[in-house]
């Protein structure tokens, strides 16, 4: 009996694995084929325009509302920590360094991931279900060069400016706090703010957005094609999607930070 | 001709094509007929490369299309024109914009020309006056007739449907076998019908091949069906006769079979 769980289990094991290696080398073939697929950018360039219009409008005001308030309240318990030190003053460059370097880009990944990444795995998800990819391949269209590299391209253009506008949210927000609450002059805060932010304070804050792009564009748009089972298999593959691809955010935001910082 | 040796196909461990070999002609109704999950479909996607079977040669034109690349499938898929069993419309664009969208995407031709074909077969499908309609706003059997002036759209000399009638009222059913039947007498085109409504085949198939378990089990015309000896084809036959004649006899399980 106990043998023949053993064995069951060592054969189910050996099958999760194989499923697994199976899906991470059809990833890998996915997103080569995906960046292979931009020599057609030009061709493809109004399906282009029209995801970069989408991804824009419909993630702007779910990044401003996250980021103003990531920022009110990293200002307020900061300045409260930092008052019990005497340090008050330093609110606004701690504040800085955390939205810039941290918050805004991990923010707006997690919130790109959920609006973006979410939508881009239903909708190819429900074209996979209804044999709308399956159509384009029969009739000559490379499915990746039509529906996934103008997603990428998109995402890849609109994830710096949207990671930008959530800094400056997210620091705007702080100012109000800094006033309102803890009684700083908006003046010195920003000058705690600015004076000293370094290059590579921006580097750590902006080389993330495009490797989020890239993490959450693709792994949705896997996530998409692999959809299966109905509409059931949609929700699922949506679902999975947005996790693996929140989960990439959060890991990457610290690597990468980890990586830039160490190294300068 | 297409030509299918030996084919056999697996999905997660359960083998869907058990060594299949089939041909089929140019310019016939060819009809796949079979219960649900015997691999009709299966062998439609096969036959222009949307599958790869495990093993087996799928020869078009003596072409085999296991053998070639994704890349190098267009000119093979281009003279066989697919009708999906859900139609794979895109819900998107208008009854005018899936008609010239491969035509635009895929073909470097003249406006004037693209215009004209897209015309032509707004008129072969009988959808004068809904040019600008979403596929959703159309009737089940306008949607099909899309389907097929899309298939079309390429001047293909095979069409490829995938259960054309399904879902569809018996009216609406007859339109779209007569349209079928009208391209083999006016265009001397060839059909591949996947099926599991016999009455289809006897309407207008040339040839059926009938497929159970994932192995073929009759391949003649369709006036021989009767004559079959096969158990499967008996009960089939019984079974679809008894849907049509209430009042008839009960059918045989193929569970039952000897």
């Amino acid at each position: 009996m106990n043998a023949e769980f053993i064995i069951a289990y060592r054969r189910r094991l050996s099958d999760r694995s194989k499923e697994f290696f199976e899906t991470m080398q059809n990833f890998l073939f996915f997103s080569l084929r995906s960046f292979g697929a931009m020599i057609w950018m030009k061709r493809y360039w109004s399906d282009i325009t029209t995801q970069m219009y989408a991804a824009g409008t419909s993630s702007i005001v779910i990044v401003l509302v996250s980021s103003i308030s990531i920022g009110c309240l990293l200002t307020m318990e900061v300045g409260n920590q930092l008052e019990s030190f005497g340090a008050k003053t330093l609110t606004g460059r701690a504040t800085a360094l955390s939205v810039i370097r941290e918050m805004a880009p991990m923010v707006t990944g997690l919130m790109l991931a959920a609006r973006v990444g979410a939508s881009f795995a239903s909708e190819l998800g429900a074209m996979k279900i209804s044999e709308q990819i399956d159509a384009l391949r029969a009739f000559g269209t490379d499915p990746i060069a039509k529906l996934v590299m103008p997603r990428l391209v998109a995402t890849l253009i609109m994830f710096l400016p949207l990671t930008a506008v959530s800094c400056a949210v997210g620091l705007i927000g702080g100012s109000f706090v800094a006033q309102g609450y803890h009684n700083i002059d908006p003046g010195f805060y920003w000058n705690s703010v600015l004076a000293p932010l370094e290059f590579h304070d921006f580097l750590v804050g902006f080389v993330k957005p495009p490797v989020f792009a890239v993490a959450i564009t693709l792994v949705s748009c896997f996530n998409g094609f692999s959809a299966s089972g109905g509409t059931v298999g949609v929700g699922q593959s949506t679902v999975k999607g947005i996790v693996v691809s929140s989960g990439l955010v959060l890991l990457l935001n610290f690597y990468i930070s980890k990586l830039v910082l160490e190294n300068l | 001709m297409i030509e299918l040796r030996n084919v056999s196909l697996s999905f997660g461990g359960k083998k869907v094509l058990k060594d299949i070999s089939l041909c089929i002609p140019d310019g016939k109704i060819t009809a796949i007929l079979g219960p649900s999950g015997s691999g009709k479909s299966t062998i439609l996607k096969l036959m222009i490369g949307l599958i790869r079977p495990d093993g087996g040669e799928i020869l078009v034109d003596k072409v085999d299309v296991v053998k070639l690349p994704e890349s190098k499938l267009f000119p093979i898929r281009k003279q066989m024109g697919m009708v999906f069993q859900g139609n794979a419309l895109f819900d998107s664009l208008t009854v005018l914009e899936n008609l010239g969208f491969f035509l635009g995407e895929n073909l470097s031709l003249p406006e004037s020309e693209i215009n004209e074909r897209v015309r032509n077969a707004i008129t072969f499908a009988g959808l004068d006056g809904y040019e600008n309609e979403l596929p959703d706003s159309l009737s089940g059997g306008m949607q099909k007739r899309l389907a097929i002036g899309r298939a079309l759209i390429f001047d293909p000399r095979m069409v490829l449907l995938d259960e054309p009638t399904v879902g569809l009222d018996p009216i609406s059913s007859k339109k779209i076998l007569d349209v079928i039947a009208k391209l083999r007498e006016e265009r001397g085109l060839g059909a591949v019908m996947v099926t599991h409504t016999i009455a289809d085949v006897f309407a207008i198939a040339d040839r059926v091949i009938v497929l159970y378990e994932g192995m073929l089990v009759f391949d003649d015309e369709p006036a021989k069906l009767h004559a079959s000896d096969h158990a499967f084809v008996e009960s089939f036959l019984i079974e679809q006769e008894s849907h049509s004649t209430p009042h008839n006899n009960k059918a045989r399980s193929p569970e039952t079979m000897s």
